[in-house]
């Protein structure tokens, strides 16, 4: 006898032609993969590079550790002693608030060297008079090119440049405003010969502090930041004090970037685990057809762990190399397009790709993970019943299924068609969970501007009044509808987020806009429905507010809720506003009115908020994520179409033996499809019901969880027709793959049920 | 002569409760190796269940098997399947092949497992399976199907070959040839051969035959007057 070379195993041949054989399968399989990954490989690789860069700006332009405006200028030497006491340095950073002649806002400063330098994205820094650079955003939303010119009130300038100040990532023009606008607010650079010539009276004395230590820690820092106010507060008249970690044109986009990263992440993961189930599913399906060939191996010797290996080696192949391609395409061609989408909603530094193994881990590992764990445990599941029950094709697990009843009153066909529905409860699960899912997604990509419409119109329809005149200090008006009230930014204390404190006279009539009744007249208040929603404070709660810059805090008795979506808002009596704050009985912050007031000055007017201030949270959403809501909904139809294409296939390759001698029986195409077509039909229809609610809750949840991450609250609303959309989506996607599924049951020839007939 | 298969007082139940059924009522029988062993008995005798007992596919409620002095049932279900890989080659009535592996490959499948395989190449002659070596099921009638079914099985050279009613879904000339090869492989390999079957021509094949009827032995004993397979009529 010949010593033959050993074998290697001949069951891997099997591989590529099984791939060859359900190509279709595969490939549907492979190109969602591939694209999942893709879009969240470049969305995280533009994240990551883009918050390298942000992180790295801290450092490299000397951003700020935070910033005082004084209401007069320092002279020579003043901040000597706390520099030398406190170990920080500190800059002049003054700057002026101009209008443009579209009555857009652009803050000017002077070219800065030392501290929050800034970045050149395109053209110059203003070297002479009549330049200006201007910040590349703005520019963007608002058609400015370098060589452009700009009027700001009066005076023509040409645009130099376009520039990212490293302090004003996030274009927000006041602190407490609830969102950034990067279309109606610029900052801006002039030359030393146009600065110097702003009036003193229009200079804001801004000054911007760093620490000699750059790695001090959250608290040291804070610390630090009180120490200095301290300091000041006895020597000179503060009118803003802002610690970088509170400066929200700084600190959003980085805040930003991290919460994207987490939903992100988490829609692959949802996308993964549907694929592997569909994997799953289908592999089952394969055993049971393959159930004498697996016995017989085992018979022979073949191992468990050896099948397994052979079973779940073509999806964890397809899956990874699905993965590797999908990250090339995303290092490469997405991370272009990603990064634009920042790029159009953040005042960013210019970015370098950054391979990041965190990205690879995110996007590779932790995906086949989920792949090989839930393929590992359904088909490891699968095969661990003996070769026997495999030679003898009983692979129930609960031994000899009891065979359902079914009434014979109702008609053949029912009682058919429940048959084939019992016999794929695994597939119509998995077919229900996925719908699930891609009912999910469809509600995220198609409520959010309904929601956005929604909110404007509320805001609208809600708010106090016009314009509330926020003043430097109490000067009076002749104009008689206007009405004094009282505007304090405290913190809503566990949360630390700010909240708007209203003090309203109880006869107030603007306050009517927002509710039947008037303030309380006692201690108690009421607060914005979006404040109760948010932190879920109900009536009869205790709210505890504090002082952003000292550790004073206030607590109050919630009475009501109103309806307020603008802001967090908290609303009291005038007289107890005084009594809490330490105010004059004559006190107040500005005006309520519906028309502009004529004769206040604008020295005299701090800020001014308008309609477009109130709504301007939905504005910038819409503006940076407009493009991504129908991506969103686009790729959750697909999920729906690749569902139900890959479930009601695995069910008419299951039957098709059974389809096949239907044919012999006589029945038509036709009636054949309506035999094994229709379970999925109504399995579909049923899915799709029931799972609209659940998706809507389920949303409700995810919605919130978003919510918290962000500044303000956008209240949650699933517009009706949202509803009948998400169904349409669903009925056309169902009628589009039954009809392949149809011409798929034509193609079964009869032969096949004759064919190894074991 | 030592038996090199023992069968000891083999008791095997299905079913619970009323409808519980014993199926192996006490078997004790051996064979020696190399020998050519039928098992015949009608429909539900346990024969089937006899060969799945020898073959550690299936365990018995009472007595053991022990082959070639190791008994099954102190075996681990690891050590079966270690075991089955060794010393076990399985023929079905109907063959299970792989339908997307070619009839060279198929054999493959059984050869992978062992370390003292037959060469491919020549046991594909003997089986008379050269000419179709690059075709897949399929394309083959049942009876080169059955055949690359016992090649799959013989290729790893096991120490037993257990068919279990190998000549059921073939035809009279079919199941002859393979009757052939079968004694053929038993003289070139010296494989012991159980053969489970309802055909009572087979039996003169055989070196031993074991009659089955309700569970039991009905009779065991050597044939004396042993044909060649070759001049069966049934």
């Amino acid at each position: 006898m010949n010593k033959p070379k050993k074998v290697r195993n001949p069951l891997r041949k099997r591989l590529f032609r099984e791939l060859l054989h359900d190509f279709g399968k595969y490939v549907v399989i492979f190109t969602f993969i591939f694209a999942t990954i893709a879009m969240v490989a470049g969305f995280l690789v533009s994240d990551i590079s883009l918050k390298t860069a942000y992180d790295e700006s801290f450092e490299e332009y000397n951003v700020e550790d935070g910033h005082f405006t004084l209401l007069t200028p320092a002279e020579d030497g003043f901040f000597d002693g706390m520099e030398r006491y406190y170990k920080v340095k500190v800059y002049e950073n003054f700057y002026a608030d101009r209008e443009a002649d579209d009555g857009d806002a652009v803050r000017v400063y002077r070219l800065r060297k030392d501290v929050n330098r800034t970045a050149l994205w395109e053209g110059d820094y203003p070297s002479g008079m009549g330049e200006i650079a201007i910040d590349r955003l703005y520019a963007e939303n608002n058609g400015y090119s370098v060589g452009d010119t700009m009027i700001i009130e009066g005076r023509r300038f040409r645009v130099s440049g376009l520039v990212a100040l490293t302090d004003y990532s996030a274009l927000f023009k006041n602190n407490t405003d609830m969102m950034f606008d990067a279309k109606q607010f610029t900052v801006a650079l002039l030359s030393d010969i146009d600065f110097d010539v702003i009036q003193p009276g229009e200079m804001k004395y801004c000054y911007s502090w760093t620490n000699d230590d750059r790695a001090l820690s959250a608290d040291e820092c804070k610390q630090k930041a009180e120490d200095i106010m301290d300091w000041l507060s006895g020597r000179a008249i503060l009118t803003d004090f802002l610690r970088r970690a509170d400066n929200q044109a700084i600190q959003f986009t980085g805040a930003d970037m991290g919460g994207d990263k987490a939903l992100i992440t988490t829609l692959l993961y949802v996308v993964m685990a549907v694929m592997a189930f569909i994997f799953a599913v289908t592999t089952s399906n394969t055993i049971e057809q393959e159930a004498a060939v697996i016995g017989t191996l085992r018979a022979s010797g073949y191992s468990r762990g050896e099948l397994l290996r052979h079973y779940i080696a073509l999806p964890i192949i397809v899956s990874m190399i699905a993965a590797v391609l999908g990250n090339l395409a995303g290092y490469t061609v997405l991370k272009k397009y990603f990064a634009s989408l920042y790029l159009h909603s953040y005042s960013l530094t210019p970015y370098h790709t950054v391979w990041s193994a965190e990205a690879f881990w995110l996007t590779t590992v932790i995906p086949l993970v989920i792949l090989v764990t839930v393929n590992l445990l359904v088909v490891s599941r699968k095969l661990r019943l003996s070769p026997l029950r495999f030679l003898r094709r009983d692979l129930s697990r609960r031994g000899r299924k009891r065979v359902m009843h079914l009434s014979h009153r109702l008609r053949f066909l029912s009682r058919f068609r429940l048959r084939v529905i019992f016999q794929n409860v695994p597939s119509y699960l998995t077919l229900f969970l996925g719908i699930f899912f891609a009912n999910l997604l469809l509600l995220f990509g198609i409520m959010m501007a309904p929601l956005l419409d929604n909110f404007r119109e509320t805001v609208m329809d809600s708010k106090i009044a016009n314009y509330q005149y926020i003043l430097k200090a109490p000067v009076s008006t002749s104009d008689a509808d206007a009405e004094q009230y009282c505007l304090n930014e405290l913190l809503d204390k566990p949360s630390k987020e700010e909240v708007m404190v209203y003090g309203i006279s109880p006869d107030s009539g603007y306050f009517r806009n927002i509710s039947e009744k008037s303030v309380p007249a006692g201690d108690e208040i009421l607060i914005s429905e979006g404040y109760s929603e948010k932190y879920g404070y109900l009536p009869g709660d205790e709210v505890t507010l504090k002082e952003k810059f000292s550790s004073k805090s206030y607590s109050f008795r919630v009475k009501e809720i109103v309806h307020y979506p603008a802001s967090l808002a908290v609303f009291m009596n005038d007289d107890l506003f005084r009594r809490t704050f330490d105010k004059d009985d004559d006190d107040f912050t500005g005006y309520l009115t519906d028309r502009r007031l004529t004769d206040v000055k604008d020295a005299y007017i701090a800020s001014v908020i308008t309609e477009h201030d109130l709504v301007v949270i939905a504005d910038q959403l819409d503006d940076s994520m407009g493009l991504v809501f129908p991506i969103i909904g686009g790729f959750a139809t697909l999920l729906y179409m690749l569902m139900i294409y890959m479930l009601s296939k695995l069910i008419l390759e299951k039957n098709a033996k059974s389809i096949s001698m239907t044919k012999i029986l006589g029945y038509s195409g036709r009636e054949t499809g309506r035999l094994y077509i229709s379970p999925t039909a109504w399995v579909v229809m049923i899915s799709l019901v029931v799972t609209l609610p659940l998706a809507a809750i389920a949303m409700r949840y995810i919605y919130n969880y978003y919510m918290l991450q962000m500044k303000g609250w956008l209240t949650f609303f699933i517009a009706p027709a949202t509803y009948a959309r998400m169904l349409l989506i669903g009925v056309v996607s169902y009628f589009v793959v039954s009809a392949v599924q149809y011409l798929r049951i034509r193609r079964i020839p009869m032969e096949q049920a004759l064919k190894n007939n074991e | 002569m030592d038996k090199f298969l023992e069968i000891h007082d083999l008791v095997k139940y299905y079913g619970s409760g009323e409808s519980r059924v014993k199926v192996l009522q006490g078997i004790t029988a051996g064979v020696e190796k190399g020998h050519i062993c039928v098992v015949l008995g009608s429909s539900g005798c346990g024969k089937s269940t006899l060969l799945n007992i020898i073959g550690g596919i299936e365990k018995p409620d009472g007595g053991y098997v022990s082959i070639g002095g190791e008994k099954l049932a102190d075996m681990s279900e690891r050590k079966l399947t270690q075991y089955r890989r060794k010393h076990l080659g399985y023929v079905f009535q109907f063959y299970n092949l792989i339908p997307n592996l070619t009839v060279r490959e198929n054999i493959e499948v059984g050869a992978y497992l062992g370390s003292n395989t037959l060469d491919v190449d020549e046991l594909m002659k003997t089986l008379g399976l050269w000419e179709h070596r690059n075709k897949i099921p399929n394309q083959l009638s049942g009876g080169q199907q059955q055949r690359t079914a016992i090649g799959r099985a013989i290729v790893k050279n096991p120490d037993i070959l257990l068919c279990d009613e190998p000549t059921g879904a073939l035809d009279y000339k079919t199941s002859k040839e393979l009757l052939k090869l079968l004694e053929e492989l038993n003289q070139k390999y010296g494989n012991t051969i159980v053969i489970v079957t309802h055909n009572d021509a087979i039996k003169n094949m055989a070196d031993q035959i074991i009659k089955l009827r309700d569970g039991m032995v009905r009779k065991d004993y050597r044939n004396e007057q042993k044909i060649a397979a070759a001049d069966l009529e049934w």
